[in-house]
């Protein structure tokens, strides 16, 4: 029983290697996620760059339309983990996959409609 | 008191002057060519009339030109005589320099440079240098991707790369002369600040205030590039070159490894104090000056101390970079208030003797008038709207902070004025020998200030500040004023909607230009304030406006409309501009080589007739 519950969770929260463009994130709607995601993004530092708010500042608006690196889940995972050209850092030494995913859910959440 | 009452009074404190000045609108407020206040200015190196080699044009940093051409009668005139665009979108902020016959221009990140032929119609480009920096860079920089200016000596163009390299190109051909690697842009550090020559030596500084940094500033040598002394703002006093020359005014500023011992642990390793800001020198002393940026991280209950040598001005003997004296404006600077802004070289008339002073105007709201020679405050006091102090004492030169105007940890604490750009940022100003006065861009605002603790994690922000920033009273966000350092007072000040970010420039015939952030570039009389003329151009002005003699003896006027930098802090208000890229150049009528009346027969590389002469243009 024990084992698979490990199972699931892997299964639940793909590693690097695994995620794709496509990946649905597996904490979508889940608000623990959000909320720890919401305590990540200031423990991080993100908020220096992208602004308390999510709208921006020294690095790019998060709550907006306009995606450098892809908006869909995935590909907000992929640019938090691994960084991006042009100088935002690479998360994946200091941040779980899950941890990723906590944030990818607060950044979903705050998204204009 | 309540804080709403603070906030009162001090708005009344400083309001006294300008409402003194509003009671004679328009009217001159001297005989021409009389100073108001006395105070001069060594003008030294003297270059030619129609020059501007350096950013603030002399080693002084008073942005004076004696040019007289365009005046009160004709500016009204002013027209585009030909525009420049680079191409880059990142914000606008240095002067162009005019070395002969070319113009020099750099633009934001990736740092082209371009030489424009100011001999033949249209200034065309001569060269085109583009080193190609490390786009990491962009990530890192805290206030938009910029450049606040260039230098030019020894034939060769020299400036920063936003990725820490500093490099000097020919100015004839745009060949890279030399390149060199002054940090480690993956930490956190940048480069934005306006390389600095004197004689042999190219004075540099590095920028992350928000990042954790170890600040530094460094002399180079002209020939190579190679550092001839480094000094670091914090640390033990043999990196920061403070030894037994060191002689600050103030008693609580001497001792030995302040730069340590006024931090908890070794937190002044990342305790930022960076000099990005702007460099001036004293010939007669052979000292330079240049201030360092708020401490790291911004969360000040991180930090408890005076976080020497933060958010503080340095003398420093040119040639060997021995620390001389010091001064820290914001002694734990709690809100952001960096000290890099210009300090102008001037000479005073004070109880009945002369003094060599500073002028500057700090980004916590209070204008210092600084002996120079020794670090003793003669004047401070606010030139706009501040509330975090009641003033500052001239005994201790230490300021009197209210209570009410200390952050709090995950508590709102409302209506800090200024907020953390200050009541001026690093948006240079200018001093006319011939008024007495300076002329400077302010902020008219304040913040809802929440703090929130920070982790250092090298190569991401370590700041903690989160703030709703809004206008103060009379919701205007801006102003430009006319200031008398010995009085300490403003002489007269016009609103203007947006935060005023440019920088300016007087001249001769006692013109100030600058511009606004809803893009009008303006022309006032430096005695009056009162605005003569009003051009809108293609985006906001952060940029610094220089004027020069073409090779047809025409005096122009130029700036750069390219809205960005810390400026971006309001972007969402309204009235406030997409970004820009264009030089713009003005002359009486528009006229210019080949261009203005005659433009319909200049081809290509032909030079065609002049169609106004220079004399003509003097009417």
């Amino acid at each position: 029983m024990r084992k698979l519950v490990l199972l699931f969770l892997l299964a639940a929260t793909p590693a690097l290697g695994q995620v794709v463009a496509d990946t649905p994130n597996p904490m979508a709607g889940n608000a623990d996620a959000v909320e720890a995601g919401h305590a990540l993004f200031g423990k991080m530092n993100c908020a220096g760059c992208h602004g308390y708010d999510l709208t921006g500042g020294m690095g790019p608006d998060l709550t907006d339309a306009s995606w450098l690196y892809g908006g869909k889940p995935g590909e907000i995972f992929h640019t938090i983990a691994e960084g991006t050209p042009r100088g935002m850092p690479a998360w994946n030494d200091r941040l779980t996959p899950d941890q990723i995913w906590q944030l990818v859910s607060y950044i979903e959440s705050k998204k204009a409609n | 008191m309540a804080f709403r009452n603070l906030l009162l009074g001090a708005v009344f404190a400083f309001a006294t002057p300008a409402l003194a000045a509003a009671a004679a609108p328009g009217g001159d407020a001297a005989p021409a060519g009389k100073s108001l206040t006395g105070a001069t200015a060594n003008l030294a190196p003297n270059d030619s009339a129609g020059q501007w080699t350096r950013q603030a044009r002399d080693y002084a940093n008073t942005r004076f030109s004696p040019l007289a051409q365009i005046n009160k009668k004709n500016v009204a005139r002013l027209r585009i005589a030909w525009t420049f665009s680079d191409g880059q979108m990142y914000g606008h902020e240095g002067a162009p320099l005019v070395v002969g016959d070319t113009m020099f221009v750099v633009t934001p990140y990736p740092n082209i440079a371009y030489a424009l032929d100011l001999a033949k119609p249209g200034a065309p480009i001569k060269w085109v240098y583009q080193p190609n920096p490390d786009p990491r860079a962009i990530g890192e920089a805290c206030c938009d991707k910029v450049l606040r200016g260039w230098a030019y000596a020894d034939g060769k163009l020299i400036y920063n790369l936003l990725d820490d390299h500093t490099v000097a190109v020919d100015a004839q051909t745009g060949k890279e002369v030399w390149r060199v690697l002054l940090d480690d842009v993956s930490k956190g550090p940048t480069m934005t600040q306006a390389a600095f020559v004197v004689g042999g030596k190219v004075y540099v500084g590095s920028s992350g205030g928000e990042l954790g940094t170890n600040g530094w500033f460094q002399a180079l040598d002209v020939k190579d590039g190679h550092t001839i002394w480094k000094a670091f703002t914090n640390g033990p006093d043999d990196g920061a070159l403070i030894g037994a020359d060191f002689k600050p005014f103030y008693p609580w500023m001497k001792g030995k490894d302040l730069g340590v011992s006024t931090w908890p642990g070794e937190a002044w390793k990342q305790g930022a104090s960076a000099p990005w800001g702007w460099v001036s020198y004293d010939p007669d002393l052979n000292e330079i000056y240049y201030g360092t940026s708020n401490p790291g991280p911004r969360v000040p209950s991180q930090r408890p101390g005076l976080n020497l040598w933060s958010s503080a001005v340095f003398a420093r003997d040119a040639d060997s970079g021995q620390a001389k004296w010091a001064y820290q404006f914001t002694p734990h600077d709690e809100w952001d208030y960096d000290g890099v802004n210009e300090n102008v070289l001037i000479d005073i008339p004070w109880n009945g003797a002369h003094r060599k002073v500073m002028v500057h105007f700090n980004r916590n709201g209070f204008a210092y008038t600084i002996d120079r020679s020794n670090g003793e405050v003669l004047v401070a006091k606010p030139f706009g709207l501040q509330n975090w102090a009641k003033e500052v004492d001239l005994k201790t030169g230490m300021p009197v902070v209210n209570d009410a105007a200390h952050p709090v940890v995950e508590k709102k604490v409302e209506n800090i004025c200024p907020p953390d750009i200050g009541v001026k940022n690093w948006n240079p100003s200018a001093f006319s020998p011939r008024t007495g006065l300076l002329y400077a861009g302010v902020f008219n605002s304040c913040m809802d200030l929440t703090n929130h603790i920070v982790q250092y994690i090298p190569g991401a922000t370590y700041d903690g500040m989160e703030m709703q920033r809004h206008a103060g009273p009379g919701g205007n966000w801006g102003e430009f004023i006319a200031w008398d350092p010995v009085q300490g007072k403003r002489v007269w000040s016009i609103k203007e909607n947006l935060y005023v970010w440019s920088g300016a420039v007087v001249t001769g015939s006692d013109l100030v230009f600058y511009g606004t952030m809803d893009g009008w570039f303006r022309a006032v009389d430096a005695r009056s304030g009162k605005v003569l003329w009003s051009q809108k151009l293609g985006s906001g002005i952060t940029a610094a406006p220089m004027t020069f003699l073409g090779p047809d003896k025409r005096q122009y006027v130029a700036v750069y409309a390219g809205v960005g930098g810390g400026a971006g802090v309001i972007r969402r208000e309204k009235g406030f501009m997409p970004g820009g890229n264009t030089l713009y150049v003005f002359s009486v009528d528009g006229s210019g080589i080949g261009t203005g009346n005659s433009q319909l027969i200049s081809q290509a590389g032909a030079a065609a007739p002049v169609s106004v002469p220079p004399a003509a243009a003097h009417n």
